[in-house]
């Protein structure tokens, strides 16, 4: 098999005159690039079969990304793309989404994606609800030093109270947030809370000049919040969240 | 190698550098350009982090957690003698953050954590045992 018809693992898109990150793909395969009109796809020969989303995997796809986005602006992939063959990296990605691809690179082109998580101590958190909630406090202060299998429903009541403030305190958190960074981002995405203690889990498109403005007032928030909330700033990555295909049929 | 570059900044915060898998394993399965017919990922071992991630929607034993989480706190809460900067610093110190670490958290650091044998790792996320491991 030639090694124009193997199929390709694809990373991401890059403007042609790009040159590619070092190191190598997934499985110690080699990168190279496909060009397409003004585009390239930054692309490694494919094993057989599914991709195992394991952690060498996952790891090599993200630094090879990441080691691209040193060069330049570049359009990440979301992990496990897999085309047929060169051609189809050609034609049905770089050729197809043309359009697309030029008009995202040309407005992510010098910006970078920051992540902020912020995750309640639990502890804190409780303390703030009990003292904010009177109504918390008695239900608490009727149910203590009862035994454990006494009074079931009284502590489903009380823990559906405590799940109910807490919502409340990721909104009023949340907004917070938003509106310390937002002026200093280009876009913002709040994602969907994935457990239960979490106030904040947003995507902030930022310039890239603008990114020490962007860390010091991270930190701020950081500083007014210590003791209460935990926060998880990671970047500067590609622009993972502020990349999209049109929907396929 | 590192996974996990800390970079110099605020105590407040804690910063990775993109090379942390662990903080872009999210990104890297949920976002960035797809043709979703050209989509060949394998999804052992990550499936069991999406399982944890929903148990943690509010269910009866969610809302037992919490109210226990509450009552254990009363005790304390209501000897207000206890001043905000000493409480502050009990957090930090005390073993209080393991245990309210999240599910999915503490499955992601089973995956990706400082084992480097992936059976091990597996097994971790799979008795959602990572909050333990930590302490470890």
């Amino acid at each position: 098999m030639s090694a124009q018809a193997k199929p390709k693992y694809v990373y991401g898109v890059v403007p042609k005159a790009a040159s590619l990150p070092r190191g190598t793909g997934i499985r110690r395969s080699r990168l190279h690039a496909i060009e397409d009109g003004e585009l390239a796809a930054i692309v490694s020969d494919a094993p057989e079969g599914e991709i195992q989303a394991g952690r060498e995997e996952l790891l090599t796809h993200a630094r090879v990304l990441e080691r691209a986005r040193d060069r330049g602006v570049v359009l990440p992939m979301r992990f496990g793309v897999v085309m047929p063959d060169e051609d189809a990296v050609r034609h049905e990605l770089l050729e197809g989404y043309r359009d697309e691809l030029l008009l995202q690179m040309r407005e992510l082109e010098g910006k970078a994606e920051l992540r902020l998580r912020a995750v309640y101590d639990q502890d804190a958190l409780m303390k703030e609800i009990v003292k904010a909630h009177s109504d918390i406090a008695g239900l608490s202060a009727a149910l203590r030093d009862r035994p454990a299998d006494a009074m079931y429903y009284e502590r489903i009541e009380l823990g559906q109270k405590v799940a109910a403030a807490i919502e409340q305190a990721a909104i009023v958190d949340l907004s917070a947030i938003l509106d310390a960074l937002e002026p200093l981002a280009v876009a913002a995405q709040v994602e969907e809370p994935d457990h239960e203690h979490v106030a904040a889990n947003v995507s902030f498109l930022v310039e890239e000049a603008q990114i020490p403005a962007f860390d010091a007032a991270v930190d701020e928030l950081g500083r007014q919040n210590d003791g209460r909330l935990r926060f998880k700033y990671t970047g500067p990555l590609p622009p993972y969240s502020f990349v999209e295909l049109p929907a396929q049929d | 190698m590192a996974t996990t570059v800390q970079r110099p900044g605020g105590a407040y915060v804690q910063r990775s550098s993109s090379g942390g898998l662990y903080e872009v394993i999210d990104v890297i399965l949920d976002k960035g350009l797809v043709i979703d017919v050209f989509l060949r990922v394998s999804l052992v071992g990550i499936e069991l982090l999406t399982v944890d991630a929903r148990i943690v929607i509010a269910s009866v034993d969610t809302y037992l957690r919490f109210a226990e989480a509450v009552n254990r706190l009363e005790i304390t809460g209501t000897e207000q003698s206890e001043g905000l900067p000493q409480l502050m610093q009990d957090m930090t110190e005390g073993g209080a953050g393991n245990k309210t670490r999240g599910v999915l958290e503490g499955a992601k650091e089973s995956l990706f954590g400082s084992s480097d044998d992936d059976g091990d790792s597996r097994e971790g996320s799979r008795s959602r045992a990572g909050s333990d491991r930590r302490s470890k």
